[in-house]
């Protein structure tokens, strides 16, 4: 790549008048900036003060939801260094939260439950408030975010389902004019949804 | 800086977006002294590509560019508005975004770089409606090219693939080539229809140029290109500062001074955030700060010399707003996988539709296949469908490689009742007020989307299309227009066909604002081609004076 072009003035808490104002104006709010660097890294990044390796954790509860997310994920491992961050941000989003995702490991752990779908429906005819429990965790792991914020941006597992065909924005790594080959053809799917539709709102540009 | 320091030079420009900068660049380089007030802030690159990141709403693009108290900006498009106030009967339609600071708006524009048709000069003459344009096409022709090489502009060989503009040079840099999803909407359009899919021009590098890399496909170019490799009037402010142009961020100019008879502007005085008031001489004066802050500074410069505002006896600043309104439909094609999103984001049109007979009764407009990575939006589909597990996985998969937009620019004609006006309810941290604007859909425009949508459900039956999603009524395309409109009687027009200002002979506005129509395509290169000229016609009044 070329270099980039060379910009006199680019730091701009050095450049402004009002340096303290604008850096608090331009930069987004540390509340909107969680774990700013983890998805570049590929490394945990979120404060100093929690445990580094999460496997080691002695937090039950955080081992119940990593066990939910599996399940509700249809998959055998999943990062435990995301699962700490989602689990704290999802908490965030409510304080019934916490007895929430409790009472949906407990539902997990009394049955047997083939697949996601198959415990999915069992915990919304349980409890419809499971269904929005539900959409937390498959936001959180699917999307990056949980309680309106981004937790983790490229590694979301959305671009891992498709990294045989896209980049996540920004991400590009295909080098120049890669988009003219074929992309993978996709099958159009024959499972059903396992929880009742929502609402969907596009948000506003 | 202290307010009793002397700021002068040969031109002032107000704002440092593609016009503003474009000119000091062409001004500084021929040895005239150019200072230029910007309203925001000096800003950079990567940290709006880390706030993109961060950003839970990816498609917001105004979401990445917070604006500061003393320089606002609308936060989105939505009605109400924190800064942007609508009314009337279609106010949703001209709820425009942009952005104050150094570069201006195309920090997120999409690269689109057309030049109009002979034909949206001439709309009256051609086709009866509207107004006829005080300058041809062929008068811009030239300025175009300048435009085209100062971007770095791709586009197709026009024995090739002829878009109706006549050119005298080829293109800077070849076409793009398309992505396969656009590759394999241009086979059914071209195999199907009687229509036609065409290259887009675009500021974008098909090969290193201007310092700049070539284009890696990041299909990040709205709200930001994390490369550089698309143009944006950030780098003609590095280019202009090279060659000696003076540029002062959070400089929000409030006031025009004029001599005695009323003829010349002598100075203008600029608030700095904490309101310390700043005079700033000169030769000549450019406005150059976006259709609608340029008609709201010369409204809020209002006096007793001037009670309407400045280069206003005609009463036509802040009137004639208009826009390109667009028809959008999201869609899920039956056919096979697309998987849009892989390169850049809007790299093909169908051009079929941006002129004919028919434009005596209806407007004209074009079509976007719009190739935009679907993978967010396709997870938050399929979540709210219910889905979990591998049944998600298998639905983001196939949504997102089947998932379609089309949006289309509408052409709107000028209408001296579509007006803007200051807020009396609302201000800004420095006393400023904010804008008003009254806005009504022309019917020429309302039978243009008729058309539009015809069309769409066209496409998409054509495509097997399911789950169709339109974006409810009009959505404004952010390419606001004709508030210091051009002309030659300066009983009904503000500026004349070189952009002066019929009541102030050094007074030149340099935006979209000076559009007498609206055409279809992208308005950022006939903006830097109008500024091109303007630097031209300076540089000769200033050097052969």
């Amino acid at each position: 790549m070329t270099k980039d072009r060379h910009c006199p003035l680019v730091n701009l808490h050095a450049s402004s008048p009002n340096a303290m104002r604008l850096n608090r104006l331009m930069r987004m709010s540390r509340r909107d900036t969680l774990m700013t660097g983890m998805a570049g890294m590929g490394v945990l990044a979120v404060g100093n003060a929690v445990a580094a390796d999460p496997t080691t954790s002695t937090d039950p509860e955080l081992e119940r939801f990593m066990t939910v997310s599996a399940r509700l994920t249809d998959r055998a491992s999943l990062d435990p260094r995301i699962g700490q961050a989602l689990y704290e941000r999802i908490l965030q989003s409510g304080p019934e939260r916490k007895a929430q995702l409790s009472k949906l490991a407990a539902l997990l752990e009394s049955g047997t439950y083939e697949n996601a779908s198959a415990f999915a429906k069992a915990a919304e005819q349980a409890d419809p408030v499971f269904k929005d429990v539900i959409h937390d965790i498959m936001t959180g792991w699917y999307r990056g975010v949980a309680d309106g914020k981004v937790v983790v941006y490229r590694s979301a597992l959305m671009f891992d389902v498709t990294k045989d065909a896209i980049y996540p924005k920004t991400y590009a790594a295909g080098g120049p004019f890669y988009w003219t080959t074929q992309p993978p053809e996709v099958d159009k799917p024959t499972g059903a949804p396992a929880l009742s539709p929502s609402k969907f709102d596009v948000e506003p540009t | 800086m202290s307010s009793d320091q002397n700021l002068s030079a040969d031109v002032v420009i107000v704002g440092s977006g593609v016009a503003g900068s474009s000119i000091a660049n062409e001004l500084a380089r021929a040895g005239i002294s150019v200072i230029v007030l910007e309203a925001g802030p000096r800003v950079d690159r990567q940290h709006f590509v880390d706030n993109f990141r961060n950003l839970e709403n990816k498609p917001s693009y105004q979401g990445p560019f917070p604006s500061t108290p003393w320089a606002v900006h609308p936060p989105n498009q939505m009605t109400p508005n924190q800064y942007l106030h609508t009314s009337g009967p279609n106010a949703e339609a001209y709820q425009q975004v942009y952005l104050r600071m150094m570069g201006g708006t195309t920090w997120h524009w999409a690269g689109c770089a057309w030049r109009y048709l002979p034909s949206d000069f001439e709309l009256k003459t051609r086709y009866g409606q509207g107004r006829d344009w005080a300058l041809k096409y062929d008068d811009l022709e030239p300025f175009y090219y300048q435009a085209e090489v100062m971007m770095g502009v791709c586009g197709p060989d026009p024995k090739v693939e002829d878009l109706g503009s006549p050119r005298q040079q080829p293109y800077p840099m070849e076409a793009l080539p398309i992505s396969y999803a656009a590759q394999q909407f241009r086979k059914l359009i071209n195999e199907k229809t009687p229509y036609r899919v065409v290259h887009e021009p675009q500021a974008r590098n098909t090969r290193p140029y201007d310092g700049r890399p070539t284009c890696e496909g990041h299909n990040n170019c709205m709200p930001i290109c994390p490369i550089g490799a698309m143009y944006n009037g950030g780098y003609s402010v590095y280019h202009a500062e090279a060659a000696g142009a003076k540029f002062v961020p959070n400089a929000v100019v409030y006031k025009i001074e004029r001599d005695s008879a009323n003829k010349k502007v002598t100075a203008v005085h600029y608030y700095d955030p904490d309101k310390g008031s700043h005079r700033v001489t000169g030769k000549y004066f450019v406005i150059a700060a976006h259709c609608i802050e340029t008609a709201k500074l010369l409204l809020v410069s209002a006096d007793e010399q001037s009670p309407d505002g400045i280069a206003n006896s005609s009463g036509h600043v802040g009137r004639n707003m208009m826009d390109h309104t667009g028809v959008q439909v999201t869609f899920i094609s039956g056919d096979k996988a697309l998987w849009p999103g892989r390169g850049p984001l809007e790299t093909n049109v169908i051009d079929n539709f941006r002129d004919g007979d028919w434009r005596g009764d209806r407007g004209a407009y074009l079509v976007h296949m719009v190739d935009d990575n679907q993978v967010d939006f396709a997870t938050q589909l399929a979540i709210s469908k219910g889905y979990v597990g591998k049944d998600l996985e298998d639905q983001i998969r196939y949504l997102a490689s089947h998932t379609v937009r089309l949006f289309s620019h509408n052409e709107a004609l000028p209408d001296p009742d579509n007006r803007l006006t200051l807020s009396k309810t609302h201000k800004d941290a420095l006393g400023i007020p904010h804008p008003d604007v009254y806005y009504k859909l022309p019917e020429y425009t309302v039978r243009s989307c008729e058309h539009t949508r015809g069309l769409f459900k066209d496409l998409i039956g054509l495509m097997h299309g399911t789950d169709e999603q339109w974006t409810p009524g009009y959505f404004p395309q952010d390419h606001p227009s004709g508030s210091t409109i051009m002309g030659v009687d300066p009983k009904d027009s503000v500026v004349d066909g070189h952009c002066r200002t019929h009541d102030h002979e050094n007074l030149f506005i340099a935006s979209s604002s000076v559009f007498s129509t609206v055409g279809t395509g992208n308005i950022t290169l006939t903006v830097a081609a109008l500024a091109l000229r303007v630097a031209d016609t300076l540089k000769k009044e200033l050097l052969h004076a």
